[in-house]
């Protein structure tokens, strides 16, 4: 389910069979920028959609992208060797599969190292001036989403934004968090099962 | 989709959707751009990178050297007698060899051990007396060079009789047969020497009336020779073949001894059968709580070459 209104899958699919991928890869390892706004342009979006509720936090989330971009660039020299534009391996490549597991990686690290300096789930800071009442509305429904995925460990958190937010296949959400299929889709059973009492919980407490 | 799907419009599912995200930020993409301008170039790789190759050569060589620690301990285990210890039988290298091959290793005796310090070849050496003896001084001298010879044989005995309780054990070790237990084998190497003390008890009686005869002859004015310390049986021609044919077959392997008695004529092979188990019976009725059960590969007819009369 995509609630922003985002395509579930993006052009980057098309354009992996299609083989535009090894070619984006090696227009990236000759230093070309405007290969590089053509990748913000396709696969930014999904990343960012990915990390904000992942990390429930904006400027985080754009950190993750920038740096997963940046390591994209960094990256394509080596990508690029390895599916050479016209070969069989270059219709494999899916740039777009590789970047979903290097912003999902980075966001779970980030989650790691705010838990253990903070010592709890949510992010260090919320912004504690005063909001319209439609924007506390709001945000008050945003923090019961973002609050029942936070609760979750950050793997877990991982595999719901990835199946159900990205309407990935599970073959391919196992891939972005570098697990065999059957490892996540017990994961994802885990993380499911957290949800629904982390709902229930809620719900009985009032809070929603 | 399965039951643990979250179920489109289900409360859950409405509580979840109200996640928007916001979009990027502007300028997005010329950020990232100018960051990687400016970016420094990135570190070479330490390792090779070959895909499943470079992966597939790191697990070989953890596999390479689990199998060496595990061969190495494996080893050290055998070595050190700890596989023994849990009844864990380790063939021997020529049984492993066999085995592949599939040819029947010759049985071979079990190696000799290294030989025992020996006590000092003069004691060891056959006290030659080459004229008569007349005076008592003499004659002293004599018994107590022979005495010395004797407790130097009586040690070397000993320590033959272990070899030989070691090697029968080894025999037995090595053809899978039961082994003694410790107290077992305590028990036997008493009985040996029990049947030992026996033996020399008797025969210092022997010898002690025979130098008091010698003594009194002496005594007498008359001359001690050669002949009265060697005894009568050491002449004897029939003796004296028996010893040196005895002395060929202990020289020989087990296995020499066997196919050289297998050999024998069958009515020369009866003979010596025959006599071999009178001495049985008449050492177990001398000693019916000791030889009688002593087991004929650890105790064996006592070697009269290294017996003096006196």
């Amino acid at each position: 389910m995509n609630t922003s209104g985002e395509p579930a899958t993006s052009p980057a699919t098309h354009s992996a069979a299609t083989g535009a991928d090894a070619a984006l890869a090696a227009r990236l390892a000759a230093r070309d920028s405007a290969a590089l706004r053509e990748a913000i342009a396709l696969h930014a979006g999904a990343l960012h959609r990915v990390a904000y509720r992942m990390t429930g936090d904006a400027h985080e989330a754009e950190d993750i992208v920038q740096e997963a971009m940046l390591r994209l660039w960094d990256h394509a020299p080596n990508i690029a060797a390895r599916h050479p534009v016209g070969s069989e391996a270059a219709g494999a490549l899916k740039l777009g599969g590789w970047l979903q597991r290097v912003a999902t990686n980075l966001a779970i690290d980030r989650l790691r190292r705010a838990r253990r300096l903070s010592g709890g789930e949510f992010p260090d800071s919320e912004d504690d001036a005063p909001l319209a009442d439609a924007l506390i509305e709001a945000n008050e429904r945003d923090l019961s989403a973002r609050a029942l995925i936070a609760a979750l460990p950050e793997r877990q958190r991982a595999a719901i934004v990835l199946t159900y937010y990205e309407e990935l296949p599970n073959a391919a959400a196992a891939e972005a968090l570098d697990m065999n299929i059957k490892a996540f889709e017990s994961l994802l059973l885990r993380a499911r099962t957290a949800l629904r009492h982390a709902y229930a919980a809620r719900a009985e407490g009032g809070a929603l | 989709m399965s039951v643990d799907d979250i179920i489109p419009g289900s409360p859950l599912a409405r509580a979840l959707n109200d996640y928007p995200v916001p979009g990027l930020s502007a300028g997005f993409a010329d950020r990232v751009l100018a960051a990687a301008e400016n970016r420094a170039a990135p570190l070479p790789e330490l390792r090779r990178t070959g895909g499943s190759g470079g992966r597939g050569w790191r697990m070989g060589r953890r596999i390479a050297i689990g199998a060496a620690c595990f061969g190495a301990l494996a080893t050290t285990a055998a070595a050190t007698g700890v596989l023994e210890r849990f009844d864990i039988a380790v063939p021997s290298a020529e049984k492993v060899w066999a085995s592949l091959t599939g040819k029947e290793t010759p049985v071979v005796a079990a190696p000799i051990a290294s030989k025992p310090a020996e006590p000092a070849a003069a004691a060891l050496a056959p006290v030659v007396i080459d004229g008569p003896i007349d005076t008592p001084e003499e004659l002293s001298e004599a018994f107590r060079r022979i005495d010395e010879v004797r407790e130097g044989r009586s040690a070397v005995r000993r320590q033959v009789i272990d070899q030989r309780i070691d090697r029968a054990i080894e025999r037995r070790r090595a053809a899978g047969l039961p082994l003694p237990d410790a107290e077992q084998e305590a028990r036997l190497r008493q009985r040996i020497d029990e049947a030992q003390t026996l033996r020399q008890q008797r025969a210092g009686e022997r010898i002690a009336s025979r130098r008091e005869e010698l003594e009194r002859k002496v005594e007498n004015g008359e001359t001690v020779t050669r002949e009265d310390f060697v005894g009568p049986r050491r002449a004897d021609p029939a003796t004296i073949e028996r010893r040196e044919w005895l002395k060929q077959l202990r020289e020989m392997s087990p296995q020499q001894r066997r196919e050289f008695l297998r050999n024998l004529p069958p009515e020369q092979r009866r003979v010596l059968v025959e006599e071999y188990r009178k001495r049985r019976s008449e050492a177990a009725t001398k000693l019916p709580n000791t030889s009688a059960e002593t087991p004929a590969s650890v105790v064996e007819p006592a070697d009269p070459t290294v017996q003096p009369q006196i």
